[in-house]
């Protein structure tokens, strides 16, 4: 294939709009290797500095010369949605296939067919999907001419990224004959992913990398112990800054309650997570400089790229010094100066260590799903081994996940069901997990490293990505002031207790149902549960600690929490008005429920009446790890003992979980009666929280 | 154990294979085993091997053999394809093998020569296919009386250490196998389908994983049951035994009929047996005619070892020019 430079450079402005754009450094030469074939290439380059042009327009001038489509792999597409209007500039017929616009697939698929779109733009995970394989795939996997793989970073196990869809890639790589064209991306990559990167993609590859510095950002990083405290420091000083920025937090309920504490003090600010329904019109309103602040988690992430972006803060450090430089580099690309500031505080740890180990399943979950599919030889789906194993959903999910994306696999899905292959789980597969847990570990302490540092944080990041810090200037804006405003962190102290939190009804009984009960499928709305509340998120920064106290500690719950409660119930106000209250009862802790029941009972002015009775002992619920076992756990276990008091009843209990104590307990009460029953909790518990 | 493939690997599945990644075929239409066969001459002769199709124009590569260069080019443009086909194989412990490797089971390109099938995909132990052994066929609707006979063969093969070989249906194909597993033995399975659903056949899992079975077919791993490759892979059973027996077969029909007399008209391969405790079978009785031997129901290990040992009497094979490997003795 021959490289036509000056249709390049005219695609170049009509892409950009600009009659007199030039390529930047190193893009004409990526676009070059790519059209003629001169074998695979790695860009390592940072984001914004135009690695998209280099697809399109390479896709481009292949299409112009009757070659196939190109297939683009990025973990985060919603984020292209500006890239694919360059795209349709420069005559780039680009779509995505994702699980947002099922309703398109069809169209698109069809146009595959026809040969209509030049570059279709998928997530890692569709790859694994089924349908797409059976429908999209099969329509353009045979033509596909130049295969992207963007952030390819994730493909190396070494990466502060690895995604364990990228194993899949990484052998599709491996394996694909050397006469399909391969550009693969990515904005970080130090020695050792390189090294695995060179592995993965054949000691052929060329590798093309640019500067690591940002010099228009300040950085620094401040000490706040307390969520309090943080949130007392946003409040005073996000407002002050020009401009409109981003606040990462490690989990969706900071996002939102950091969300609501700024909206309390005016600024335009919304929640951002996996969770969002309005992704997509949020960053544009980012864009647009409608929102002040977007309160995002990592969701918000690779490739989001708004070059005017003034702040980026971190209200929580994240757990690896390449996802911190990620995401503060988001910040002040086209600007002279920005700021990157990292709040640091008590509980990220935690958290961070949450996620690494929960990253991979132990040896006794993997040997007891093994031992349930080999007692069924023709596979069990999903819901199926839950009733089995005692893993928890989400860990079940991530476990075949893992062994599914093993090669060989330990187990494979064959339609709904999942299958054990002719193949062991290596041991490889437990020293990889082992290495990475202990890398990961290795960059959460390299993180607190750098919440420490008096001065120098530039120099810092690009050392630890192996770049080079000789040319690092100084700061050109003064540093934001390190301490919070005592009276307004009693405030966010205040606020942090105000919350309360939704507790949606069960509708359906769990698969198979429960057979002592005799109850199966739909739960009828007249025997279901009203919306409920809880007061807290167990171990938060609110009452978290408190109701841990009272559990575990003393033995009895504190009467600030009664008054919470109290309050609570005043703000809600649920209608119809309940006339009485009523709670779970526990063998285990006899008067810890009901005690608190009384006390908010009378607090509220209300009749208490104990009317649910244990008829035998059961294993804690919190020792069941999934929802379908924690049902089971309950057939049969509760009974309803004498007359129930009329009207509508606030059921109490101190905890809730995978909320099917309440579903039953509501569903005996509804059987002696039509009036309404109000769950109301102290805290939320479960997986992740 | 991930293998990668050799560049001549990935080509003939380029050119020759379905590779089946969706439930839906699309595009242009492999290459037939003839057609194939044409090219590979085409590059024996010019001193190149399937792997420069990957780079080098094709015009000049195809040559006259009569292939629309359009078609080749775009079997070849299927790199996604064959690398999603190859990753969801592998994942499944499912290998593949072309006759440019090295790997490829002797047996079948000295026995088949050209006509060794290009590809072949298999799981289980694939130093198995090299070990000879008995190759028992038969019909798949058969009485409980038959099944039991064909068990107890099976049986005598593990006890005499000898692999046996069979073609994986219903009927006498299992019970010979099922017969030889169960006596701790060691079995090949020639399947006529893909080799997907019984590699992941819970049944298998264990013998597959210790060595004892191995499962083997020239089709897509996908690849649904058709009688076209049921014919075919008769030949593949015979190629892979030291001797045959014929436990039952229809009379001038059906594939176990036209895979023996095949044997014994053309390809002669082993000495093929025929049950005789089955008085007045026809089928059988007109096998014996075409130069099937009796079976002597040998009773011990021993017998059936030595009956199993080269025979010398055997009519020579119908074509003792022995191929060299398609391109060149294998690297």
């Amino acid at each position: 294939m021959s490289y036509d430079p000056r249709r390049a450079l005219d695609l170049l402005r009509k892409g950009t709009g600009l009659s007199d754009a030039r390529f930047r450094d190193g893009q004409e030469e990526a676009i070059r290797h790519v059209v003629e074939g001169q074998g695979r290439l790695l860009l390592v380059q940072r984001t914004g500095w135009g690695k998209s042009f280099v697809y399109f327009i390479a896709t481009r001038l292949l299409r112009d010369q009757g070659k196939g489509p190109a297939l683009l792999i990025s973990p985060l597409l919603s984020l292209m949605r500006n890239q694919i209007a360059a795209a349709e500039r420069m005559g780039v017929r680009a779509f995505t296939i994702n699980s947002s616009n099922i309703e398109q697939w069809e169209g698109v698929e069809e146009e595959l067919k026809q040969d209509e779109i030049d570059i279709l733009l998928i997530s890692p995970e569709r790859l694994t999907n089924e349908r797409f394989r059976d429908r999209a795939l099969t329509a353009v996997g045979g033509r596909v001419a130049l295969l992207v793989i963007d952030e390819a970073h994730c493909i190396s196990d070494w990466g502060h990224d690895f995604r364990p869809n990228y194993r899949l890639i990484e052998r599709i790589v491996r394996n694909a004959p050397k006469n399909l064209r391969l550009l693969a991306t990515t904005a970080t990559a130090n020695k050792r992913v390189q090294k695995d990167l060179r592995q993965a993609l054949g000691p052929s590859l060329t590798v093309q990398r640019g500067d690591l510095h940002r010099p228009s950002l300040v950085l620094q990083t401040i000490r706040l112990t307390t969520q309090a405290e943080r949130l007392a420091w946003l409040a005073e000083h996000v407002a002050a800054l020009p401009g409109n920025g981003i606040v990462y937090v490690l989990t969706k309920r900071d996002a939102v309650q950091v969300a609501d504490w700024l909206c309390l003090h005016g600024l335009e600010a919304h929640a951002y997570s996996s969770d969002t329904v309005q992704r997509e019109e949020l960053e544009q309103a980012l864009l647009a400089n409608e929102i002040k602040v977007l309160v995002a988690t990592p969701a918000l992430g690779m490739g989001f790229d708004k070059p005017d972006l003034a702040f980026v803060i971190h209200y929580q450090a994240p757990g690896s010094v390449v996802t911190y430089y990620q995401q503060v580099g988001r910040a002040g690309r086209a600007l002279d100066a920005a700021h990157g500031v990292l709040l640091s505080g008590e509980e990220e740890t935690e958290i961070t260590g949450y996620f690494i180990d929960s990253a991979f399943p132990s040896r006794e979950e993997v040997e007891r799903v093994v031992e349930a599919l080999e007692t069924h030889p023709d596979g069990l789906t999903q819901p199926q081994i839950l009733a089995e194993v005692n893993i928890s959903h989400q860990r079940l999910k991530r476990t075949l996940k893992l062994l599914s994306l093993e090669s060989p696999a330990l187990v494979v899905k064959q339609g709904s069901k999942w299958q054990l292959t002719a193949a062991d789980l290596g041991e490889a597969f437990w020293e990889r997990a082992e290495r990475l847990t202990r890398l990961r570990r290795e960059e959460q302490r390299q993180m607190q490293e750098y919440v420490s540092l008096e001065s120098g944080h530039m120099e810092f990041l690009i050392s630890a990505l192996d770049g080079d810090p000789g040319r690092v200037e100084g700061p050109s804006l003064p540093p934001l002031p390190t301490q919070a405003d005592p009276e307004r962190v009693r405030e966010a102290e205040a606020f942090l207790k105000r919350t309360s939190l939704p507790v949606e009804p069960r509708k359906q009984w769990p698969p198979g149902g429960l057979p002592i009960y005799k109850v199966k499928g739909n739960i009828a709305e007249e025997r279901r549960a009203q919306p409920g509340k809880a007061l807290c998120v167990w171990g938060d920064a609110g009452w978290g600690g408190l109701v841990r106290r009272g559990k575990y500690s003393v033995g009895l719950f504190a009467d600030e929490l009664v008054a919470a409660c109290a309050d609570l119930v005043q703000q809600w106000s649920p209608d119809p008005v309940p006339t009485w209250v009523t709670c779970i009862p526990s063998r285990r802790h006899p008067d810890l429920v009901p005690d608190f029941a009384q006390r908010l009972a009378n607090r509220l002015g209300l009749p208490f009446a104990a009317v649910l009775v244990r008829c035998e002992d059961r294993p804690e619920q919190k020792k069941m790890a999934n929802s379908t076992r924690q049902a089971l756990n309950l057939d049969g276990a509760l009974q309803i003992e004498g007359e129930l008091p009329p009207g509508p009843v606030f059921l109490i209990d101190d905890m809730i979980d995978s909320r099917w104590t309440m579903t039953v307990a509501a569903w005996l009460i509804r059987s002696k009666t039509s009036d309404e029953v109000w769950p109301l909790a102290l805290a939320l518990t479960g997986p992740g929280r | 154990m991930t293998e990668q493939l050799s560049p001549n690997t990935q080509a003939i599945l380029l050119l020759t294979a379905p590779l089946l990644v969706g439930s839906k075929r699309s595009g242009e239409k492999p290459l037939s085993l003839g057609e194939y066969k044409r090219l590979a001459r085409r590059l024996r002769d010019g001193e190149r091997e399937p792997a420069d199709l990957l780079d080098d124009p094709l015009d000049d590569l195809l040559g006259d053999c009569d292939l629309d260069p359009a078609r080749v080019g775009s079997l070849l443009a299927r790199g996604l394809q064959l690398s999603q086909a190859v990753e969801h194989w592998q994942a499944r412990s499912i290998w593949v093998v072309s006759r440019a490797d090295t790997e490829y089971p002797k047996r079948f390109k000295q026995r088949l020569g050209m006509d060794a099938p290009p590809l072949l995909y298999g799981c289980g132990a694939r130093a198995l296919l090299a070990t000879g052994g008995l190759a028992v066929v038969g019909s798949r609707h058969v009485d409980e009386r038959l099944i039991c006979y064909t068990e107890k063969i099976g049986r005598l093969a593990a006890e005499a250490e000898r692999m046996l070989v069979s073609g994986g249906a219903r009927g006498i194909d299992q019970a010979s196998m099922r017969g030889a597993l169960a006596a701790g033995g060691t079995a090949a399975g020639v399947l006529a389908d893909g080799v997907e659903r019984a590699a992941l056949n819970g049944e298998n899992r264990r013998l597959l994983m210790d060595g004892r079975l191995v499962l083997v077919s020239p089709y897509d791993p996908a690849a649904r049951f058709n009688v076209g490759h049921a014919m075919q892979r008769n030949k593949l059973i015979y190629a892979l035994a030291d001797a045959a027996l014929v436990v039952n077969s229809s009379f001038g029909k059906g594939g176990t009929w036209t895979g023996a007399v095949e044997q014994l008209d053309k390809l002669r391969f082993v000495p093929v047996y025929t049950r005789v405790d089955g008085n007045g079978d026809s089928a059988l009785e007109a096998l014996r005619r075409s130069g099937a031997r009796a079976w002597p129901e040998p009773a011990t290990p021993e017998e059936l070892r030595r009956l199993l040992e080269v025979d010398d009497t055997a009519p020579a094979p119908a074509r003792q020019e022995r191929q060299a490997s398609l391109f060149g003795e294998p690297r």
